[in-house]
């Protein structure tokens, strides 16, 4: 049905078209990559709309929320780790968890590339 | 200073994942255990790794205990206990274990860091491929952390 990105622009509905744009910007990084993982996404949308026995719009809608999820987690965190927003309030908008596991992460980080800058 | 590392197959596949296998030769001598060999072949080595200078090396059986481990990052562990070499793991787990037993052991974006400080690679070029580990292999971590890894590639 779709081959790559030219012919998910022009098929696709404007919902679909921003999830598209969102995995291009987050994923794909020049353009015979974008062509490979759009006909990937095209595959694995229609498996799984085949799988769940679901349209494929409704496939586009829970992907693009989960993105934006995503999205909004890395802001939030960016937030929290620059020192824009406290750690409380971290917590209150993407929970305790993912903040917990972001500073273990940061302090493994920040580890082995003060380690790497300095060996 | 000469720095030795071991290496299990996490870091390998990641950097291989991005083209920067070759950052490996930062070090002066690289050890891979067998086991971890072995486990490379079976889901197929990664692209490049035939090209890189390293020894493969039996693991002695006395390593640092880890019941969550598996058998490569168990080798891993022994060798680089047994050797007095810096531990390349990107998993927690096994970095923890290696961290309680004493070893010095960091990841893929600290071989990147690694080879920045080598002249291997460039700034803007580290940057990248500290983005593309991100965005582009299996490794988990949140793109805010790595930003700010980037940033202290500027402090030097």
């Amino acid at each position: 049905m779709f081959d790559g990105p030219d012919e998910y622009e022009t098929a696709a509905e404007p919902g679909e078209r921003r999830l598209i744009r969102y995995f291009e910007r987050r994923f794909i990084s020049d353009h015979d990559r974008s062509r490979r993982m759009a006909a990937d996404l095209s595959e694995r949308v229609r498996e799984i709309a085949d799988a769940r026995d679901l349209p494929e719009s409704e496939v586009f809608e829970r992907a693009l929320e989960r993105g934006i999820e995503d999205l909004w987690e890395d802001l939030v965190l960016a937030r929290y780790l620059d020192g824009d927003i406290g750690r409380e309030e971290a917590v209150e908008l993407i929970g305790r968890a993912t903040v917990e596991r972001a500073e273990r992460e940061r302090d493994v980080v920040e580890e082995d590339i003060a380690w790497g800058l300095d060996a | 200073m000469t720095v030795a590392a071991v290496s299990d197959a996490g870091p390998l596949i990641h950097l291989a994942e991005v083209d920067s296998l070759a950052l490996v030769d930062a070090f002066d001598r690289l050890h891979v255990p067998e086991t971890v060999y072995e486990e490379l072949d079976r889901g197929g080595l990664p692209d490049g790794l035939a090209d890189r200078s390293f020894e493969l090396v039996g693991a002695p059986d006395d390593g640092p205990a880890g019941e969550d481990l598996d058998p490569g990052e168990r080798a891993a562990l022994a060798v680089a206990r047994d050797r007095d070499a810096v531990l390349l793991t990107d998993d927690l787990a096994a970095r923890e274990v290696a961290s309680e037993a004493g070893l010095d052991v960091h990841g893929s974006l600290g071989v990147i860091a690694f080879g920045y400080s080598r002249g291997l690679v460039d700034r803007e070029e580290a940057a990248a491929l500290m983005r593309a580990l991100q965005r582009e292999t299996s490794l988990f971590v949140t793109d805010a952390v790595v930003e700010r890894g980037i940033r202290m590639l500027d402090d030097t």
